[in-house]
């Protein structure tokens, strides 16, 4: 039991690697079995983890590493297997019961109150916290923490004020408030730029040489590579294996994660057509009333990807909801080949050769109460030979399921099963088939393979580069920068709604496009200076993509 | 999520989908249980079950006029049910078909004196008037779906207050005016004019009227409309997700209309067959008996399945129909109202077992022992 609320509890436990010589054990988890729905999510899992040490989850996505940190976390109650912490065996019921032993865990989706400040947020839900508390102390203790492991942020300012990474300190801060010795990190740098992740590793280290014991759970080899001790791969939800990082090999890392090589693919250049999708001076609100875009200009050509890089939140969904005619455009033109589609219909872009991949595949992609049948049809249900006139063919609706399957590789399918208890990388399968299988002369990719595991994130790689192969425009958008490096031919840095700057693959560095995200030309080196055009719009239109392409 | 209770906890989790066998057969074995639930509450009020029971199928069911007497009371009920399973199919909660059934009742008695002045009865007048009444049924709803679908108003309020207007209405047109509607012969008593008789809907026999059958081709034609239009795949997608809709390309706001105008149509058309089939003219007493709401239940009984509403309503309605008889027999009607809310429970409550399953277990505390599972042998 740890109740002592205050800071110096984590420390003063005599456990610390420093204290005992040899490292003692954090955390064991002996044969943890989790199933959801029949399917095991984690199949008799072994962890142990050390105090003072920074242990890397390493594993695809539907690896189980989400499940097994839930499990320790307090979130899911094992179906077997035994718990110990700090060499005592714990039946962890719920987060409370977890947090009381030490334990915590930043979700990827952060759980703050956007209205309340820093240290509102620090003091809610803490068992310490009374009727009054008061504020300043709170505030004093905080920013006390925040120096310690680097973690500054103004315990006086709001979330909502916050930058993402500054939210995710402030989850982090929470924990440690409470008394947490053990840390789980589910995938944290997911959302940060570089820089931020830069600054998250050297919290972590300063962490772990306090004594604290953290899990970094991550699909990125570099970061596992750069940041962990010890590092222990999963793979279906069983546990491959566990090694020293120093000893471990990059490649035999990526074998143990997913059992077998990795292709790699040289990037064939195709010569891009006449322009396909056309966007000049578009100005739009985001969901706020505050404009999310401005003056965005873009060409897309045939046989072409224009990657969209930037940190999420910068306009990317704004652009592409404006794009496919889910959001008003305030002033600006969007042009399918020479037909204005600024004032279309959604279903006027479909059938003018439009395809959307949404990146909020479950709610928007696809309707995930109904069966894969019905999402598959959910746009072709409206020409022959699906309907006849008013009425849809169960039948055709089915074969065509069928078809799609098949040729899209979509697995796991039962057919009266609700879609969204499949896999994300079978929806994402199955989004571009329904999108490709109608033939679009231009398709808005936006975060194409965001949470996908790698044998998923390599195929739907693919089979957006036949798709340009073949002729077809698209408009890629993504915050993953190997992505964009490996499959744009073009790359444009979105920043605060505005287009930072056009790049061609050859000539970005992670570091340029890193800095360009965070909205800094004037660093970004000459190469991505001269092709930035930070906010000048329509006279830079024109010639757009020609020069770099 | 947990329920603490003493030294055990309650937690719920989620279930696998259950075969399609089990979920046809969930239903009646809620049936079952909830009617031995009711004995139980029966023989506790001192009365005898079976007796209550064999005398509720035998007034409800047996013999000719018990049977003719559910159905004519079963009619408007599959309508007002029909009307909640369109609705409620793509989450948009109509509460107004009360008011929708009274505004059909008012159009087509309205239209069925008129036509019979006129000397135009028969079929052809027969179905203007009903006609009248399913489109003023749906007028009354567009005036709640109009703001819902362009200014996303809250429609559970608007449909739910429009019954009230929809009741003054009527009531005016009786009480308190001498509107076409009333009979201009009876000055101390109001009631409505009574239609021409080329008016009245066709009889078989007792009081089974023809309106029954069209009860039953509406949920015919809404089960096809649901199940094998383009229309009834947009409702079906709209209605689980929204977004999914109009990124896909479909009018969700003009999806939210013609549900709305649809399930309307349904509840007025139940007006119109009541005037037609039953009353013979616009009469308040008879028409603010809670149809409408009755209609909700029995879509949910009926997993909102347009089929499914036939035998709920029947079943509803011979509960109905039963309960003079059973007061005579000294069994109260309360009886039969307290069964009504038990097998919906039951039947709702088997659903959610379908779906999740229960388990007490011993809370742990702290560090403690590890978990006792109470159903289950420890591993």
């Amino acid at each position: 039991m740890n109740g002592d609320p205050t800071p110096a509890a984590s420390t003063a436990e005599p456990e610390t690697s420093e204290a005992g010589g040899e490292p003692q054990e954090a955390a064991r988890l002996n044969a943890i079995t989790k199933s959801f729905f029949g399917v095991p999510a984690n199949d008799r899992v072994d962890f142990d983890l050390r105090w003072g040490e920074i242990h890397a989850l390493l594993g695809e996505n539907g690896a189980g590493k989400s499940t097994l940190c839930s499990v320790l976390a307090g979130l899911y109650h094992p179906d077997s297997g035994e718990i110990h912490l700090d060499g005592e065996r714990v039946d962890l019921a719920s987060p409370q019961q977890a947090l009381e032993h030490g334990v915590g865990m930043v979700y990827q989706h952060f759980r703050l109150v956007d209205r309340f400040t820093v240290a509102e947020n620090l003091a809610l839900g803490h068992p310490e916290t009374g009727f009054v508390a008061s504020r300043r102390s709170l505030e004093r203790q905080v920013a006390e923490l925040g120096r310690r492991y680097g973690l500054e942020v103004s315990p006086k300012a709001a979330i909502w004020q916050l930058s993402v990474g500054e939210q995710q300190r402030v989850e982090i801060l929470k924990l440690l408030y409470r008394g947490v010795r053990i840390l789980i990190l589910d995938e944290p740098t997911a959302v940060l730029t570089p820089q931020e992740a830069q600054s998250l590793f050297t919290t972590m280290r300063a962490m772990a040489a306090d004594g604290q014991a953290i899990i970094f759970v991550s699909h990125k080899l570099d970061e596992v590579l750069e940041v962990s001790d010890r590092v222990t791969v999963l793979r279906d939800g069983e546990r491959v294996g566990s090694m020293e990082t120093a000893e471990a090999d990059p490649a035999a890392l990526a074998r143990m994660m997913v059992g077998r090589d990795l292709s790699t693919r040289a990037r064939s250049r195709t010569e891009a057509g006449s322009a396909a999708l056309s966007v000049r001076g578009l100005t739009a609100d985001g969901d706020r009333g505050i404009e999310a875009l401005r003056e965005i200009d873009l060409e897309v050509r045939e046989s072409q990807i224009v990657g969209v890089a930037g940190v999420a939140g910068n306009g990317q969904r704004e652009l592409a909801e404006a794009i496919v005619g889910l959001r008003r455009s305030k002033r600006g033109q969007i042009f399918l080949g020479d037909v204005d589609i600024t004032r279309t219909s959604t279903l006027q872009r479909i059938k003018l050769g439009l395809g959307f991949v949404p990146e909020d595949r479950m709610r928007t992609g696809m309707a995930g109460g109904l069966p894969l049948t019905a999402n598959l049809a959910l746009k072709a249900y409206r020409q022959p030979p699906l309907s006849k006139g008013p009425l849809v063919s169960k039948r055709a609706v089915e074969e065509r399921a069928r078809t799609l399957e098949k040729q899209f590789d979509i697995r796991g399918v039962r057919w009266a099963m609700p879609t969204s208890l499949l896999s994300g990388g079978n929806i994402q399968r199955a989004i571009l088939a329904r999108e490709l299988s109608a033939r679009p002369k231009v398709l808005v990719a936006a975060a194409p393979t965001r949470g996908l595991d790698v044998a998923a994130i390599e195929a739907i790689r693919q089979i957006l580069l036949d798709e340009r192969d073949a002729g077809t425009a698209i408009l890629m958008i993504s915050e993953d920068l190997e992505e964009i490096m490996d499959l744009s031919d073009v790359i444009v840095v979105l920043y605060e709604g505005r287009i930072m700057g056009r790049l061609d693959p050859d000539d970005a560095s992670p570091e340029v496009l890193g800095m360009l995200m965070a909205g800094r030309t004037a660093d970004a080196g000459p190469d991505a200076a001269a092709d930035t055009a930070p906010d000048t719009g329509a006279d830079t239109a024109p010639d757009t993509g020609a020069d770099t392409a | 999520m947990s329920l603490p209770l003493g030294a055990f906890e309650l937690t719920v989790e989620r279930q696998q989908i259950p075969s399609r066998l089990v979920r046809m057969a969930a239903p009646t074995a809620s049936v079952a249980f909830g009617l031995l639930v009711g004995a139980v509450i029966i023989w506790a009020a001192g009365q005898d079950p079976i007796l209550a029971y064999t005398e509720m199928a035998r007034k409800g069911f047996g013999g000719r006029l018990a049977l003719t007497g559910t159905l004519v009371l079963a009619t408007p009920l599959i309508l007002t049910g029909l009307a909640a399973v369109v609705a409620f199919r793509m989450k948009i909660w109509n509460i107004g078909a009360e008011g929708q059934l009274i505004l059909g009742a008012v159009a087509s008695s309205g239209l069925g004196l008129w036509l019979g002045d006129r000397g135009i009865g028969g079929p052809v007048g027969i179905v203007l008037m009903l006609a009248a009444g399913a489109g003023a049924g749906a007028l009354w709803a567009a005036l709640a779906a109009l703001p819902r679908a362009y200014l996303n108003t809250d429609e559970v309020i608007s449909t739910l207050m429009l019954n009230f207007v929809a009741l003054g209405i009527m009531n005016y047109l009786i009480f308190s005016s001498f509107s076409h509607w009333r009979d201009p012969s009876r000055a101390t008593f109001p009631v409505g004019r009574f239609l021409d008789d080329s008016m009245f809907l066709h009889r078989f026999t007792g009081r089974l009227h023809i309106g029954l059958f069209i009860a039953l081709a509406a949920a015919g034609v809404l089960w096809w409309g649901l199940r094998s239009t383009r229309w009834g795949f947009e409702v079906w997608v709209t209605g689980d997700s929204p977004r999914a809709a109009l990124y896909s390309g479909m009018r969700v706001d003009r999806k939210i209309l013609s549900v709305l105008m649809v399930s309307g149509a349904f509840a007025g058309l139940g007006g119109g067959i009541e005037v037609g089939g039953v009353l013979g003219n616009l009469d308040p007493r008879a028409l603010s008996l809670g149809v409408g709401f009755a209609g909700i239940v029995v879509a949910a009984l009926a997993r909102l399945s347009p089929l499914g509403v036939i035998p709920v309503a029947i079943l509803v309605a011979s509960f109905t129909n039963a309960r003079p008889g059973l007061q005579v027999l000294g069994i109260p009607s309360e009886i039969v109202t307290l069964l009504e809310g038990i097998l919906f429970l039951c039947i709702v409550g088997g659903e959610w077992f379908l779906r999740n399953a229960l388990r007490l277990q011993r809370r742990a505390a702290g560090p403690g022992p590890g978990p006792v599972e109470v159903e289950t042998a420890p591993s």
